[in-house]
């Protein structure tokens, strides 16, 4: 090997100023750590974020959105987000004779050749008129949200006309601004259906009368709109649902209940299962196998069915909510996971070396419960409330979906989604809204109980 | 072995007795009874009533009767439901329920330990991020919601195809099965994927492992014969609880598809307060459960030596 | 030493942690000759395992990377290859024994079963065959009733038990160089003795190579022919045992024969253990890694890493003090120069 020369100062030996050679990385204490590690995983951070907006969302939303969550908007039932709010003006609403016609007899049609629309639909009535089929005897008529697909289905029967020579029908029933397809079909002597049947397609506009805009307080008086005015309704960003309630108003007062059910409820259990728990532990021996026994019998309680016999027992008075029920319920069935997982713990950390240690050095029992074992329970403790708030919320949102959750008017995601699904092909909106709050909280919690886990367990501070 | 299970079943037997006990009483400490919907009119038609279901005894004696009439499989006559015994409600309906639930379950745990391991041996890479994104989803979305959405893409499909693929709602042919179970089931698989994910995970960097790779064997025997069986042990001991849950979960999919189920009756009864269905159903879907747990620990058992053995 | 049949230059293996870069190897090198043992001594983290696990082909890729270096096996770099003449070097080329008996065999299969697994993949012998070779080589490990332990499970085994089989697994098919990680690390003394005794006669009558990885000094007395000093991720001293037991040449090493307690010394004599802990492979000392804890430091070890002196023969040693312009003087170091001198 070719040897460099050096200088010869290289050689002198060194000795007392030596700069020892520390640990680059700083010694962190275990929570520092674990927030360090948390706040390194990106997914976690966000699900934080997601669940601080959804506590501001829930406990100052309505404080700036003050509309009452089950007040009707009769003139927007079931109305989709950001959909057009504007109504016309028009009279009051005046009745109307109908059409009498005779058929031509020009042979042995049993269909209505055409519907015509007596004036321009709209929601206060829509007026149709048909030309007579020659074998009619009187007529069925059907609306339909969706349009007429060969027969199959013809929609809501409106109504049937069997004054002779009558061809027109008014329907005033529920109408809202939209599509409808109206089918008329023609009926024999015996009320029976000829098979052949004729449809329209109706757009019927939104409008509304001077003096219904000012009891709804629209307008300030009804002498200061003139018919054929437009004016806006009120405003609803993500919609109605089948009532006309508005949906940003419930989903921030269904929050309320989700999420205090979701976070009070397994605060609560897991607080009373570390209680059982560590007493447990400590116990140890015959008081500890009595304690878990009685546990192991509340697991093997079905669930679902002592959740509703809990809110029965309790009954829901007039104007309750029957969130305390279910709260109570919640804690009662759900204690014994976390009493066992806690006792598991504790009777493991009693056997650990540390333990042995502390206490030959003389540390008393209070000072080893709060020096070790809460410490290094905790993060288990803390994993185990994040991923039970998950649950918590699948749980009231199953009971509300079932009708055994809170009571109406009082909104629940759960209860919402159960309202939604009805008209889920209609206004799917009325679904999507709760169930996409109920998906991102889940979301969120198990995110963050993810992040949590990965962050405070000591095992992969190695492995990684 | 045999001593083993002997000894759960009466475990089993034990707890289906508390079960009962339990829901006994608390069924009768709510307020109300079955007959105070509308049939009970006057005085003496429900007194006459009460005397025919035996509710005017004292309820420890109701208690005995009922206990004793459990041990000989006769679960009695529904409330709501004249003439119609449990025991054929059960009999009718159970049936469908278990097909459903058995689908459902068979879809979650091989779904589960596929996508589970194939995320483990792609960790951090491409198919790992998309199939833990949709566990994450799955795990994240009510089964209401999986349930409504599979009616939708069923009537989607159907509407796209012009005919009817698959029925969109009821029971009878296997058509009717496929979607209920698959939405029945995504639940459970996406927790049995994450589940397997961390277990496989912990066997990619196990001891053994690295073993088989010293001792030069294909990829391919590896992952079978030394990840894939160690990795599904801890799947196999949540399959209990899984089932539990699959059967809990099961109501919904029962309601949204309108599939005749136990499930709907069970919570129809509850609502009637209909006794003798509620006590029925729920002793019965007790010892199912109780069973279903003592099996899957036995096939436990059977596959870990470890426990096989000792 | 006679014609190498394994020769490993200049490696450097990192890992990518959440904390930065390890650089875990930072320039070994050895070679070992059939059937002659190396061993490969340091302490816990100084990269003894890791380079012969990157060797076998075993560490995760990523986080981990060779960076430098080869491995020539009968002529091929078996860093960049997996197999030689169409064999495979895992498992027939090269065996391997790990530290830990009781969790390095899969404990769903059965002994045997894992024995026979390489001989099918690698010999193509039928089921049949590899079960029967099987019982003969947990025979040849000296297990009483190999029928009958061929067909038990690990759990049913003791440490040193399984280890036998470990070591049953690893000889199958024959291969012509054996590692073993820690053999005996996690056995207890009598069983160890006995582990030893089996290696060697195994390698004597296969006329295997061996490298035996440990930080027993004991061990390494009775088992090696030649030695590897290890330290912070690199060899600092290599030679035959009686160069690293008489004839140290790296402060390091005399500082290792120090702690080390014998039956002839002084009761009096304490034993002097090493101050200091290596350094922190996250970010490598530019100059010499013991530089921190050596008695002996120079200016030059703070700035400058030592290449490897040649001392006698096969005898080298990472130091400065072993160049020519050195002109320190240490007490009990040996020295090329001082060999001249005594002769």
């Amino acid at each position: 090997m070719a040897e460099v020369r050096l200088d010869a100062s290289a050689f002198e030996h060194v000795t007392a100023t030596r700069d020892v050679q520390t640990l680059t990385r700083p010694s962190l204490s275990y929570w520092q750590d674990a927030w360090i590690r948390l706040k390194a995983n990106r997914r976690a951070l966000f699900s934080l974020f997601i669940v601080i907006g959804l506590l501001i969302f829930t406990i100052f939303g309505p404080l700036f959105w003050r509309v009452d969550p089950s007040e009707q908007d009769l003139d927007q039932v079931s109305q989709a987000p950001f959909a057009d709010r504007t109504a016309r003006i028009v009279d009051a609403y005046q009745s109307w004779d109908g059409v009498m016609a005779l058929p031509r007899g020009a042979g042995d049609t049993t269909a209505t050749p055409r519907i015509e629309l007596a004036q321009p639909a709209t929601s206060q009535a829509v007026r149709l008129v048909w030309e007579p089929a020659d074998l009619a005897h009187g007529y069925r008529i059907y609306r339909n949200i969706y349009p007429d697909d060969g027969g199959s289905a013809l929609g809501l029967p409106l109504g049937e006309v069997f004054t002779p020579g009558r061809v027109s029908f008014e329907d005033r029933l529920d109408l809202t601004a939209r599509t409808y397809h109206y089918t008329v079909v023609a009926l024999d002597q015996y009320g029976a259906e000829y098979p052949d049947h004729t449809s329209i397609a109706v757009e019927v506009a939104r409008v509304i009368t001077a003096a219904q805009a000012e009891e709804r307080g629209l307008v300030e008086s009804a002498e200061s709109v003139a018919v054929g005015d437009t004016l806006l309704l009120p405003l609803h960003p993500l919609g109605t649902d089948y009532l006309g309630r508005d949906m940003l108003a419930r989903l921030m007062h269904g929050a309320r209940v989700s999420l205090f059910i979701g976070i009070v409820a397994p605060a609560l259990y897991v607080f009373l299962g570390i209680l059982y728990g560590s007493t447990a532990g400590f116990l140890a021996g015959p008081a500890d196998q009595a304690l878990m026994r009685f546990a192991d019998f509340v697991v093997a309680l079905p669930f679902l069915l002592f959740m509703i016999l809990f809110k029965i027992a309790f009954g829901i008075g007039p104007g309750e909510s029957g969130i305390l029920p279910m709260l109570v319920a919640l804690v009662l069935l759900s204690w014994p996971a976390t009493a066992r997982l806690v006792r598991g713990q504790i009777l493991q950390i009693r056997e650990e070396g540390y333990i042995g240690a502390s206490r030959l050095l003389g540390a008393r029992t209070g000072y080893l419960i709060f020096r070790h074992m809460i410490p290094n329970t905790m993060g288990v403790i803390l994993v185990t409330l994040t991923f039970a708030v998950p649950g918590a919320i699948f749980t009231e949102a199953f009971l509300s979906f079932i009708g055994m959750g809170v009571a109406p008017p009082t909104p629940s995601w759960g209860s919402m989604c159960n309202e939604g699904i009805k008209t889920m092909l209609t206004h799917p909106h009325e679904l999507i809204f709760p169930s996409l709050f109920i998906s991102i909280t889940v979301l969120a919690f198990n995110l963050l109980g993810d992040g949590l886990r990965d962050a405070l367990d000591a095992r992969m501070r190695s492995r990684e | 072995m045999t001593r083993y299970i002997l000894t759960r079943l009466l475990q089993g037997i034990i707890t289906v007795w508390f079960i009962a006990t339990a829901t006994f009483f608390a069924m009768h400490a709510v307020p109300g009874d079955p007959l105070s919907n509308e049939k009970a009119t006057t005085e003496l038609i429900r007194k006459n009533l009460e005397e025919r279901y035996g509710l005017d005894k004292p309820l420890h004696v109701q208690y005995g009767i009922y206990m004793l009439n459990m041990v000989k499989g006769d679960f009695g006559i529904s409330f709501t439901q004249q003439n119609r015994s449990v025991n054929d409600i059960i009999r009718e309906h159970f049936p469908v329920s278990a097909t459903l639930g058995i689908l459902a379950i068979v879809f979650a745990a091989v779904g589960g330990v596929l996508w589970g391991a194939l995320t483990a041996l792609y960790r951090n890479k491409l198919p790992d991020i998309v199939i833990m994104f949709l566990v994450i989803l799955g795990i994240s979305v009510p089964s209401f919601v999986f349930a409504a959405l599979g009616q939708l893409s069923l009537v989607t499909i159907n509407d796209w195809a012009g005919i009817t693929l698959l029925p969109v709602a009821g029971w009878g042919g296997v058509g009717h099965m496929i979607v209920p179970a698959m939405v029945l089931g995504l639940g459970t698989m996406a927790f049995l994927t994450r589940l397997m994910r961390s277990s496989m995970l912990e066997v990619v960097n196990a001891d053994y492992v690295r073993t088989a790779k010293s001792k030069g064997l294909p990829a391919t025997r590896i992952f079978l014969k030394h990840q894939l069986r160690n990795a599904s042990l801890p799947v196999v001991t949540v399959l209990g609880p899984a089932i539990a849950a699959i059967t809990t979960g099961g109501f919904v999919v029962e309601l949204v598809f309108a599939i005749p189920g136990l499930g709907r009756y069970f919570v129809q009864a509850v609502q009637q307060l209909d006794y003798t269905v509620i006590m029925g159903t729920t002793v019965f879907y007790g010892a199912f459960l109780v069973l279903m747990v003592i099996i899957v620990d036995v096939i436990y058992g059977m596959i870990d030596p470890r426990v096989r053995l000792s | 030493m006679s014609q190498p049949i394994l020769t490993v230059d200049n490696l450097h293996v990192e890992f990518d942690t959440y904390g930065g870069i390890v650089h875990a190897v930072r320039g070994v090198s050895f070679a070992v000759a059939p059937g002659e043992t190396l061993a490969i001594v340091g302490e816990s983290g100084c990269g003894k395992s890791v380079s012969v696990q990157s060797i076998m082909g075993l560490i995760p890729m990523p986080p981990g990377r060779i960076t430098q270096g080869s491995a020539m096996l009968k002529g091929h770099d078996i860093l960049r290859s997996k197999q030689i003449d169409g064999e495979d070097i895992r498992g027939a080329q090269i065996g391997m024994i790990f530290q830990d008996p009781m969790t390095s065999l899969n404990p769903t299969m059965t002994i045997g079963d894992q024995i026979a697994e390489t001989l099918i993949v690698h010999r193509k012998f039928t089921h049949k065959q590899a079960a029967a070779r099987a019982v003969e080589l947990l025979a040849a490990s000296r297990i009483p009733e190999p029928a009958k332990r061929a067909r038990q499970y690990p759990f049913e085994f003791s440490g040193g038990m399984l280890q036998r089989a470990m070591i049953a697994t690893a000889i199958a098919c024959e291969p012509a160089v054996l590692i073993a990680d820690e053999p005996t690390t996690a056995l207890d003394v009598t069983i160890q003795a006995q582990i030893l005794d089996l290696l060697s006669d195994l390698q004597r009558d296969k006329q295997m190579a061996m490298i035996l990885i440990t930080h027993d000094l004991g061990v390494v007395a009775r088992m090696a022919d030649h030695v590897a000093v290890m330290y912070a991720g690199q060899n600092v001293e290599r030679g035959t045992v009686d160069d690293i037991f008489y004839r140290s040449a790296h402060p390091y090493t005399l500082g290792l024969r120090d702690a080390m307690p014998t039956l002839t010394a002084d009761k009096s004599h304490a034993l002097q253990p090493i101050d200091g802990s290596p350094p922190d492979l996250f970010s490598p000392p530019i100059g010499c890694g013991y530089f921190a804890r050596c008695p002996n430091a120079m200016r030059v070890c703070q700035t400058q890493m030592p290449e490897e002196f040649h001392v006698t023969g096969d005898h080298g040693a990472r130091c400065w003090l072993h160049h020519p312009q050195s002109t320190h003087v240490v007490p009990r170091l040996f020295r090329a120069r001082d060999a001249g001198d005594a002769a």
